[in-house]
């Protein structure tokens, strides 16, 4: 049943490929490790199973879900990303980390601490062909996520806002002399990478039919895993990354179990920063200039 | 293209021993020449002045000399010591210091404690790294960074966060740092920049002090009064390449270097 | 001493061991997102060492500590040849790792946890904290700790001053492991449990945000931070529910606010400023 492993890896995979392009957004763009992805991952998952329970409409649940976790996006903007005169460098990071926290158990307070059961909204039907069963909800998710990264990279390369982002990731003070609104655009970012994570959280919650406050945990750092291993800062490196650790998970639980995904995962990630830390596709960092 | 005539100018008969010796060292940045088969020698107990425009390749020398960038070619030896391939950090040990252009002291410290870490190489072993010298408030080290202090009138700094204080002042830190390693060569980027007159009075006196003293200077500077004032030798460096050498009256004279300095504004 | 604030104190006892453990390499300008892992080492080497070996605490604790430190230790040299992030990164998957790792050790226990005979009381705890707090004081008054501010906020130029950074990055990560460690250790043998659950990234973060809370420019900051963050939700007593969520909320707008974190320099130099102008 390799075939069968392969392709639900693929599936996983694909969650955290969306999670870790959002994190690698906001790390080439705006240099800032955004723990709060995972929260707003779970967000996207919770607020959509709370809003479906207080009887919206699916679809409005899930666009409501968004929007939230857009907002809750700005608020970590202005409070962990611009940093006040003499920080010490790493506030920014545990700041966010603050708000995964805060999120986690506000959503605690309101839902306790269970697994919730996530209706299904999706007919539960699965394609067979020779001998694979493949669900319509895998196969929707895959592709919105396909779809979505390939959206963005298109637009990164091809469009006139594209291109601004990426000066600006490229060198601050040069986008700024060539006129980049750099005051617009970071919170733009924002909620793009946000908003990013949050589709991820609502495709895991209808794929695996439940949540709950710690859902962002799991696929949130190994979206982290796998931006690392791909290469930061680049969108196909997050992509190949993803693939790999849902690869990496599916086969080790199936070949060892499942007690040791963490080991193979972030054993990996280990691997990865102590031998080539700039990632698979990354470019490794320059010397400073005295 | 080096000047010939001029090259064994400032070296009498009975010439110094040579302190640091450059030879035919060559570096590239993304395939732009930053220096080109650059040699000169800086010879114990005399200030060698490096000049040349903005960009030349003055600061890049030190970086070179200093061992934060290897060189693509060439050696440097630091009192007979060939240091070409030797880690930056042991080559303080040979006896040779530097101060920085911009100055590079560290900001949450104290003006003290920045000069303590420029004692390190002389206070390395484990029992100074571990001897709790803050519980004495009057422990050599101190006496002897605050006396170095006073030497240069910034005794009162003493205790000051570097952060806040005014460039001139950090500026002269810087260099009372890079004097307190010990070392018997110190390399100088650009020591006056910034300081008022008076203060460029105080450090030509300094500077002409360590000399004195029997230390080997290499100072990179604009202003040719200063230089004029301090050292015997003068090497001029102009798109990375030695353009002339010798006494600054001589080298002023030399057409290349006029050419060179258009639009610079030479004096 | 009442059953109540000698349980409160423990606790603070064990974070202020868990602050100094996160402040040695702070200082010296890495993140390290995986102090559980260290601390999980000291807790089931020390549970391991006097269930197994029958060995005593006075034994078993130095040695799980020293344990925790040479994983640091090793570990260390090649993670610490990144930088920035990436450290950070490392070090939390470091501390994932070593967690998963316990987890599926069936000789501690594996998920099931592991019981230990041993026991250290109370006042061994709190002798341990006040050690490790006496300890950072007096390498606080050392070139060592001058050292961890240079390669902090220089590291080009404290190498060219002949400082070897990497040998005092290496060191103060592999001594704040060995300080974790140590904590781990007499934390399971004060609660004669462990389980590997308890030593996940929050704990790691929490310990992260006592330091940068109180600050990480001075030796007090970690002590100050950890003895408010254990305090003052005891004192306030908010719906247990909500402890977390406000404690989150508070961290974050405090370092919107206050990023340098509570206790700085400069801070002691105004009171140095002050005094002096009392007494000319
Ligand atoms: N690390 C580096 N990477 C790329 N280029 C560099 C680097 N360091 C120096 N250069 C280039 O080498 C050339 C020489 O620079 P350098 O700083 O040595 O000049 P300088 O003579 O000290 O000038 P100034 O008088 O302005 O200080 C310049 O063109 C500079 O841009
Ligand atoms: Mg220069």
């Amino acid at each position: 049943m390799l075939t069968q492993q392969i392709i639900n890896g693929l599936m996983l995979g694909a969650i955290y490929m969306l999670v870790a392009v959002a994190f690698t957004l906001a790390i080439g763009v705006l240099n800032f490790l955004n723990f709060s992805l995972p929260g707003l991952f779970m967000v996207g998952g919770m607020a959509t199973y709370g809003f479906i329970r207080i009887g919206w409409p699916w679809f409005f649940a899930i666009g409501g879900a968004l929007f939230l976790a857009a907002l809750v996006s700005l608020l970590v903007e202005r409070l962990a990303y611009r940093r006040g005169e003499g920080a010490e460098a790493d506030v920014p990071l545990v700041s966010s980390l603050g708000f995964l926290v805060l999120l986690e158990n506000l959503m605690l307070v309101q839902y306790g601490s269970d697994q919730q059961a996530f209706p299904a909204l999706l007919p539960d039907m699965n394609l067979r062909v020779g001998g694979l069963v493949i669900g319509i909800a895998q196969i929707i998710s895959l592709a919105i996520s396909v779809i979505l990264v390939a959206w963005l990279s298109w637009f990164l390369k091809r469009t006139n806002a594209g291109r601004r982002i990426r000066t600006v990731a490229e060198n601050r003070e040069t986008a700024q002399l060539l006129g980049v609104n750099i005051r617009r655009l970071v919170p733009q970012l924002f909620v793009a990478s946000a908003l990013l994570a949050a589709v991820g959280g609502v495709l895991f919650a209808v794929n695996y039919q439940q949540v709950s406050p710690w859902m962002g945990e799991g696929p949130g750092f190994k979206g982290v895993a796998a931006m690392i291993i791909g290469g930061m800062g680049s969108i196909w490196g997050s992509v190949i990354g993803g693939l790999l650790i849902g690869f990496a998970e599916v086969l080790s639980i199936t070949f060892i179990g499942a007690d040791v995904v963490n080991i193979t995962v972030y054993g990996l990630l280990l691997l990865i920063l102590i031998v080539r830390p700039q990632g698979l596709l990354g470019k490794p960092p320059a010397r400073e200039k005295l | 293209m080096s000047s010939q005539a001029t090259s064994t100018g400032g070296a009498a008969p009975e010439a110094a021993p040579v302190a640091l010796a450059v030879t035919g060292i060559s570096k590239s940045f993304a395939g732009v020449h930053a220096i080109r088969n650059l040699s000169f020698v800086a010879r114990k107990g005399e200030a060698t002045a490096l000049i040349g425009p903005n960009g030349a390749g003055k600061t890049t020398v030190f970086n070179l000399v200093s061992g934060v960038y290897g060189v693509d070619a060439g050696a440097v030896t630091v009192n007979g010591v060939d240091v070409t391939h030797m880690p930056s950090r042991r080559r303080i040990g040979c006896g040779i210091a530097r101060s920085f252009q911009n100055v590079r002291l560290m900001d949450h410290l104290s003006v003290l404690e920045n000069l303590l870490v420029g004692q390190h190489i002389r206070a390395a072993s484990l029992t100074d790294l571990l001897t709790p010298y803050r519980l004495f408030p009057n422990h050599r080290w101190r006496q002897e960074a605050r006396q170095a202090l006073a030497d240069n009138g910034l005794e009162r700094y003493a205790n000051e966060t570097v952060s806040g204080l005014p460039y001139g002042v950090r500026k002269r830190v810087d260099l009372v740092r890079a004097t307190l390693a010990g070392a018997s060569i110190l390399l100088l980027d650009e020591p006056a920049a910034g300081l008022n007159p008076s203060e460029t009075n105080d450090l030509r006196d300094h500077l002409n002090l360590l000399v004195a003293q029997g230390l080997t200077l290499v100072i990179v500077e604009h202003d040719m009064h200063f230089i004029d004032s301090i050292c015997s030798n003068v090497v001029v460096l102009n798109f990375g390449e030695k353009i002339a050498e010798g006494p600054l009256s001589v080298v002023r004279q030399d057409p290349e270097v006029r050419r060179a300095y258009i639009g610079d504004g030479e004096n | 001493m009442s059953g109540y604030l000698t349980g409160v104190l423990v606790v603070l006892a064990f974070n202020v061991i868990a602050a100094y453990a996160v402040y040695l390499p702070m200082a010296a300008g890495q993140l390290n997102l995986g102090i559980a892992g260290f601390m999980a080492i000291g807790a089931y080497g020390a549970a391991f060492l006097t269930n197994e070996y029958g060995w005593s605490m006075l034994a078993a604790v130095p040695v799980a500590s020293a344990a925790a430190g040479l994983v640091g230790l090793v570990i260390g040299f090649p993670v610490l040849r990144t930088h920035g992030i990436y450290l950070a990164l490392a070090t939390f998957a470091l501390g994932q790792v070593i967690a998963a790792v316990f987890l599926n050790l069936e000789v501690v226990g594996g998920a099931a946890g592991y019981t230990l005979s041993a026991y250290a009381g109370p006042y061994v705890v709190f002798a341990a904290a006040i050690g490790v707090v006496l300890v950072m004081l007096y390498l606080s008054r050392t070139r060592f700790a001058l050292y961890l501010t240079a390669v902090k906020s220089d590291p080009t130029v404290a190498d060219l001053m002949g400082i070897s950074v990497r040998g005092v990055q290496v060191a103060a990560f592999a001594l704040g492991a060995m300080v974790a460690g140590f904590g781990g250790a007499f934390y399971a043998l004060h609660y004669n449990f462990v389980e590997a659950q308890h030593f996940n990234v929050l704990l790691s973060v929490f310990t992260v945000l006592y330091v940068l809370f109180g600050g990480a420019q001075t030796v007090w900051g970690p002590l100050a931070g950890a003895m408010f963050f254990t305090l003052a939700p005891e004192a306030l007593r908010f719906g247990e529910q909500w402890r977390y969520a406000i404690f989150a909320l508070f961290i974050i707008l405090f370092m919107a606010i206050r990023p340098q974190g509570l206790i700085t320099t400069s801070l002691f130099q105004g009171f140095r400023r002050r005094s002096n102008e009392a007494s000319p």
